[in-house]
């Protein structure tokens, strides 16, 4: 069995890690965690990270245990900079944390980039765990913000990312709120919803790696699509309908609408990893291996697996990426954002430099 | 009886030749039994009967040749003068001075001076009459008493008249089922002036009628000197006769419980008392005790037997009994004695213990306490 380290940071990343407890509860609503224990398809840990208290206090379906707060007042301020020192403050308390859990095979980091303390803890943390644990491949799920969020957070998510691949972790797998809002109509909704499909992609994810299959994928094959392309990467779904076919269900998962982060596979994707799970009566192997074969031509290595589950067949697509036009146009808008926000400062610093010169020969008459 | 004679010609004197009173206006005047004398032609006075009833006296006739009707008047001896005024006005007191079997006389006074003008006195025996009189008293003592007992009886004759009181005859009254002893019929002779006292015993039948009795006047019947009977009676007597009195032994049993509601299990201590309310001893009392079922003798004797009990004395022993079922126990305590019994009977309500009523609320509160636990104890585990 697979041990596994999620670890949820900031207020996004602590929230799909929340998620990841409630469904790992399975089918039993908010009262679940009062009569049943989380049933995870591996050795699964987690732990809840945040210099915000109140942020822990949010999460409900998470073990008080299993919430680290890092004291600094309230958070950091979605200051990336702060975020950092606090980090390297307090990193023996979080190393030491994540020490109790044991050894891991694969450890998941979820945060927000364009947050103050998962987006300045992620980067550090990635470098702290690949010393600390050498053997467990890192993969960091970043979330982005919504374009409107402002240029701190643009500014934050576009530095994150940075630091984050500077670090060379695993693989980056993308989750873009701007991408997602079409989930729900209202900024909460479309949150919640972004943090369940999250979760739950992430728990198929491990329940596969963890499974016999019928057609096996494991934990290398993931680290070596995680290598492929730039590194960065994102997850595409799909359930397949009464009458729709397999294949119609493996190529659904690399739609646009079941993507996380928009994206064309066909065009930009490097490495591809697809899980399918579903009634065997549902899976034709050959089918399965047809397609995806016509879908390596197109892709990139394609691995797969099979997982024989009750119910119409489900599709997880994981892949990495050789160009990411979105986060070229995130970028852009970001140094955009960056360069009119020095404007905007230099303009006031001008403008409050101006005003004081107006008493600058003067002294207080009283 | 020559002291008579000269009486009478004495009166035959006065009747021939009118004398002048001694005294202006006051004369002695000797009357038979319907005669009369006419004073100062005027005024008649006629002696209609003499008695002895309520004291010597006499019953005058006053009346005038104007007052022809006049007025009767008893008069007494010793009383106040009795004044008669004729129609033409003349006035005279009269004072009876002394009765005769047959006649009295008089003394008369006016403010004028007084002739007796005419005179139809009749023959006079001037020899006093001896009359015995007897009262007779009669006491009981005592005056209440038992069946089967004797009471005395007392009567006391005492002659009141001045002449011996002969051929008494005693007929005492009776109380049915009673029996005299010693009760005369005839009684001796009484002198004047003497008491005699008689007793007797009267004994109250076992038959008798308990209750309060009249007894009915002592009579009796007697007769005087001359021959004459009289009869005087008592005044009846009242006697309680109090029923025989019975030495019986009479037991009573009582109860005393500590408590009326227990607990089942608990140990319910239990007071016996045996008492002999009756006016004899007992010999040979038994108790016997029924215990219900779910009632069990946890301490103590249930049943003793005493040799015996004394009249007013008591004998208390504490038994100590168990219900080992809930509900209303009845237990049952006998005391016999001779061929009679008592019977006393003791309720109490047993409860089940706080732990066995609640049992089933325990049971199921259990779970939901665990329950309840569990969900407090997995809201902390998720409350940070």
């Amino acid at each position: 069995m697979l041990n596994i380290l999620v670890l949820g940071l900031g207020q996004c990343g602590n929230r799909i890690l929340d998620a990841m407890n409630r469904e790992a509860f399975g089918r039993g609503g908010a009262f679940a965690k009062y009569y049943t224990r989380q049933k995870f398809p591996a050795s699964v840990k987690t732990i809840a990270i945040n210099t915000a208290i109140n942020d822990l206090k949010g999460l409900v379906d998470t073990r008080a245990k299993d919430r680290l707060h890092v004291p600094h007042l309230h958070g950091v301020g979605a200051n990336r900079t702060l975020g950092k020192r606090v980090f390297e403050d307090n990193k023996e308390i979080i190393m030491s944390e994540i020490d109790k859990r044991g050894t891991f095979d694969l450890i998941f980091i979820i945060t927000s980039a364009a947050g103050g303390s998962g987006s300045s803890f992620a980067p550090l943390l990635v470098r702290e765990l690949k010393e600390t644990y050498t053997n467990a491949p890192v993969i960091c799920i970043a979330v982005l913000p919504f374009r409107e969020e402002g240029s701190i957070f643009l500014q934050n998510a576009a530095f994150c990312l940075k630091d984050l691949v500077e670090e060379k972790p695993a693989g980056v797998l993308l989750v873009d709120n701007q991408y997602l809002k079409k989930y729900a109509g209202d900024i909460k909704s479309a949150y919640d919803k972004i943090n369940t499909t999250t979760a739950r992609r992430l728990l198929f994810l491990i329940e596969a790696l963890n499974s016999e299959m019928l057609m096996v994928t494991d934990l290398g094959d993931l680290k070596t699509v995680m290598n492929g392309g730039i590194g960065i990467g994102t997850m595409g779904f799909y359930e397949a309908s009464k009458d729709s076919t397999i294949k119609s269900a493996i190529l659904g998962s690399l739609k646009p609408s079941g993507l996380l982060f928009p994206t064309n596979v066909y065009k930009e994707g490097a490495r591809a990893m697809l899980i399918i799970k579903g009634d065997k009566k549902y899976l034709d192997l050959d089918l399965i291996t047809k397609t995806i074969e016509e879908l390596s031509t197109e892709v990139g290595q394609v691995f797969k697996g099979v997982l024989i589950q009750k119910g119409r067949p489900r599709v997880l697509s994981l892949f990495t990426l050789n160009s990411v036009p979105e986060l070229e146009k995130l970028y852009a808008t970001a140094a955009e954002a960056i360069r009119f926000e020095k404007e905007r400062q230099n303009q006031s610093k001008s403008q409050l430099d101006s005003a004081f010169s107006h008493i600058e020969d003067l002294e207080p008459i009283y | 009886m020559n002291s008579c004679r000269i009486l009478i010609v004495a009166a035959l004197l006065m009747l021939l030749f009118p004398m002048t009173v001694a005294g202006v206006g006051t004369t002695n005047v000797t009357i038979g039994v319907n005669g009369y004398i006419v004073l100062n032609n005027d005024i008649y006075i006629e002696l209609l009967d003499v008695g002895s009833d309520m004291g010597w006296s006499a019953q005058v006739h006053f009346y005038s040749y104007q007052d022809s009707v006049g007025t009767k008047k008893t008069l007494y001896i010793g009383d106040i003068p009795t004044s008669y005024t004729s129609g033409s006005g003349m006035t005279t007191k009269v004072t009876l001075d002394s009765v005769f079997s047959n006649g009295a006389s008089f003394v008369i006074e006016s403010s004028k001076k007084l002739y007796v003008t005419d005179r139809h006195a009749g023959e006079v025996e001037t020899e006093s009459v001896t009359v015995p009189k007897l009262t007779i008293t009669r006491t009981i003592d005592p005056n209440a008493a038992e069946i089967g007992q004797t009471v005395k009886v007392t009567l006391t004759i005492k002659n009141t008249g001045n002449g011996t009181a002969t051929d008494i005859m005693l007929d005492e009254g009776t109380i049915a089922k009673t029996y005299k002893d010693g009760c005369p019929s005839t009684i001796d002779d009484i002198a004047a002036g003497a008491t005699k006292r008689i007793e007797y015993d009267l004994k109250i039948g076992d038959d008798a009628q308990s209750g309060t009795r009249e007894m009915p006047a002592s009579v009796l019947n007697y007769k005087g000197e001359s021959s004459d009977s009289y009869s005087t009676q008592s005044r009846s007597s009242v006697l309680t006769i109090i029923a025989e009195t019975v030495l019986l032994p009479e037991m009573t049993i009582s109860i005393d419980p500590i408590d009326y509601v227990v607990t089942c299990g608990d140990n319910v201590p239990m007071v016996v008392t045996i008492t002999n309310v009756g006016n004899a001893t007992s010999e040979k009392v038994y108790v016997k005790g029924d215990l219900p079922l779910g009632v069990r003798l946890k301490g103590g004797e249930l049943e003793p037997v005493y040799e015996s009990v004394k009249p007013d004395k008591s004998e208390e022993y504490e038994v100590t009994l168990v219900a080992n079922e809930e509900g209303k126990h009845v237990v049952e305590m006998k005391v016999m004695w001779a061929d009679e019994e008592a019977t006393a009977v003791f309720e109490f309500w047993a409860e089940k213990s706080g732990l066995e009523k609640y049992y089933i609320y325990i049971i199921a509160a259990i779970p939901i306490l665990l329950i309840l636990l569990w969900i407090i104890k997995r809201r902390r585990e998720y409350s940070y």
